[in-house]
């Protein structure tokens, strides 16, 4: 009885300690003016209306999302087919690849990002402050999740026999990997496209240090906004954590 | 004339050798069995005819066309795998369609051909099950009817009953031999397991590490092993080394002498038994164990253990440990073997 109590309590002051932060800042957001006393004053959508018309922060938006569904795309159509050779071509190279899709993860993003700058703010590949430095530099903090999901959704089946079986009944191997292994991979893939996105989305780090305010990401973005008011950045974070949250509950979706 | 014509097949991965020397012909509509202990190479030799593992040297002809070197599409050879290999994200209905989709067949005659080959094997009303909802028996023939729809000029069978329980397996394996028959299917049958192919083959082909070391009718196998690893390989037989024979039987070999447990009978003293066999041999019942309907008694001759057979007619008969016999054996059913 004590016990359950004691549970229960230790569960409810997590619960409050993760959810108050975000409704505080939800009902700053939706406050004109909060001011001296505990509940603030007028509730109203303006922050939000401001947010929203705000053709900065739309702009940013839009880049944030170009680029890391750009990651993805490029991800995708180099990472599924890379996976798909890994298992059915060489499988002893699984383990050198569980290795080598670490290594971003091993790198603080801060040293990456200086020996990136390095080697591509002069030289034939100039691409600092572009784009394309995001993408070349998301991709790899994309490919663990994608390799493991894709990998481990590719074990659970029989990729030989069905690649085997396939070819007997007369289809080629590209044909045999579309029809016969492509939809096996169709949940995993989902469900990791998602939790990368969601966390390329979140990244400020890398989209600060390498594009920086020539290509002014949403995160760079709410951080150059960190002096207006406080209610305005409020309708920001609440903006990107619905999405994120959206993000979230698609990814548990796809991965049932 | 032969249908298929295997000549001179050779294999290795690396330094291993998995198999070498193989020969053989099969005629049309024969079931043939590759019968051989675990890891002797039976699935790499059915893959190679499948055309999914290369070999090293050979050739391979069917019905005269050389298909050494074909692509597997091109064989017109079905395959059924040990794990089933059923796609997975496919109905049982779409799994076995998917072959006559692919030679672009119109809709309407796909559908038939599906509906037909379902009944054949007794899938009715599982069309729309997917194969993680089909138990395994159920699995299985789903492989059978997806290999058979497209019609191929032999169907290869690597263990296709060694994931399923013993009544199961029993029922298919009629089912298998069945279908096999009715549609006159060349067909080449993977298994270890001895019984399987002496109740189902037309022809049993023994490997031992990478050779085809004895063909034959099912009762030319098992009542003739050529080598001692047949002998020892197709059942329980009685293994004597040449000292062993000559103490008991007072025989001359050079190889081992094989003689099967049920061609030796046993009498117990004052029972009357025909002269026309041999000289009764004494011994001592040293232990029994119930097969069923066979009793298999451990016999000690002469320092000799052998095992000896006998039907199971009534349960009073049962001779205890301890007991004196004599033993009766026909000379006519041992088999010298190398
Ligand atoms: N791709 C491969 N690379 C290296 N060795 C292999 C390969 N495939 C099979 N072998 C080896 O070849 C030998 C024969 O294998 P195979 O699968 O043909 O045996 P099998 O007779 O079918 O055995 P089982 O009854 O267990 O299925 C084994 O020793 C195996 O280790
Ligand atoms: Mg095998």
């Amino acid at each position: 009885m004590r016990a359950e109590l004691y549970h229960r309590s230790v569960v409810a002051v997590l619960i409050l300690l993760l959810t108050v932060p975000v409704l505080a800042t939800l009902l700053y957001s939706l406050s004109e003016h909060w001011g001296a006393t505990i509940l603030p004053d007028d509730l109203s959508l303006s922050w939000y209306l401001q947010l929203w018309q705000d053709s900065a922060f739309l702009a940013a938006f839009g880049r944030s999302l170009a680029v890391c569904l750009g990651t993805l795309l490029l991800a995708t159509l180099i990472i599924v087919p890379a996976v798909f050779v890994v298992f059915y071509r060489f499988p002893g190279l699984d383990k050198l690849m569980n290795a080598l899709i670490l290594i971003p993860f091993a790198v603080p993003p801060v040293v990456t990002s200086v020996g990136l700058l390095n080697i591509y703010a002069d030289g034939p590949l100039n691409i600092t402050g572009t784009p394309w430095i995001l993408v070349g530099c998301y991709f790899t903090i994309a490919l663990p999740f994608m390799y493991r999901s894709l990998a481990n959704s590719l074990a659970s089946i029989n990729v030989r026999d069905l690649m085997d079986a396939a070819h007997l009944l007369g289809a080629s191997t590209p044909v045999a990997f579309l029809r016969v292994i492509l939809p096996n991979l169709r949940k995993g893939l989902m469900a990791s496209l998602f939790l990368a996105f969601s966390f390329l989305l979140g990244d400020f780090v890398f989209a600060n240090l390498l594009a920086g305010s020539h290509y002014e990401t949403l995160q760079v973005y709410l951080y150059n906004m960190r002096q207006t008011s406080g209610h305005f950045t409020s309708a920001i974070v609440m903006s990107y954590f619905l999405f994120t949250l959206f993000l979230t509950w698609l990814t548990a979706r796809f991965s049932k | 004339m032969s249908y298929v014509e295997a000549s001179g097949l050779a294999k290795k991965y690396g330094n291993a050798t998995i198999f070498q020397d193989i020969h053989f012909s099969l005629r049309k509509g024969e079931f043939v069995t590759l019968l051989g202990p675990s890891g002797c190479g039976k699935s790499t030799l059915l893959r190679s005819l499948a055309g999914l593992t290369d070999i090293d040297a050979g050739c391979i002809r069917v019905d005269g066309e050389d298909i050494t070197r074909a692509a597997p599409q091109k064989r017109g050879i079905g395959m059924v795998f040990q794990s089933y290999a059923l796609f997975p994200n496919m109905s049982v209905e779409q799994n076995i369609a998917f072959g006559l989709k692919l030679q672009k067949l119109p809709g309407s005659e796909i559908a038939r051909k599906v509906a037909d080959v379902i009944r054949l094997v007794a899938l009715s009303g599982k069309e729309q099950h997917y194969p993680h909802e089909l138990s395994g028996g159920q699995r299985q023939r789903v492989a059978l009817a997806r290999a058979l729809v497209v019609e191929p000029r032999i169907l290869l069978l690597d263990e296709p009953l060694s994931a399923l329980d013993a009544r199961i397996r029993k029922s298919l394996r009629e089912q298998i031999r069945d279908i096999q028959q009715r549609l006159g299917l060349t067909t080449v049958f993977v298994t270890h397991d001895q019984e399987e192919a002496l109740t189902m083959s037309d022809r049993i082909f023994v490997m031992d590490q990478g050779r085809i070391v004895q063909e034959g009718s099912a009762e030319m196998i098992y009542t003739r092993p050529a080598t001692e690893f047949v002998a020892r390989f197709m059942g329980s037989y009685n293994l004597l080394t040449p000292t062993e024979a000559s103490r008991l039987l007072q025989l001359e070999t050079r190889g081992h002498l094989a003689i099967r447990p049920e061609a030796i009978q046993i009498f117990t003293p004052g029972q009357a038994y025909p002269a026309h066999l041999s000289a009764p041999l004494p011994a001592t019942i040293r232990q029994h164990q119930l097969l069923g309907n066979v009793i298999r008694y451990q016999v000690q001759a002469h320092g000799i253990t052998l095992q000896v057979d006998q039907l199971n007619r009534r349960a009073e008969d049962l001779l205890a440990a301890g007991t004196e016999v004599n033993l009766m054996i026909d000379q006519q059913q041992m088999r010298e073997v190398h």
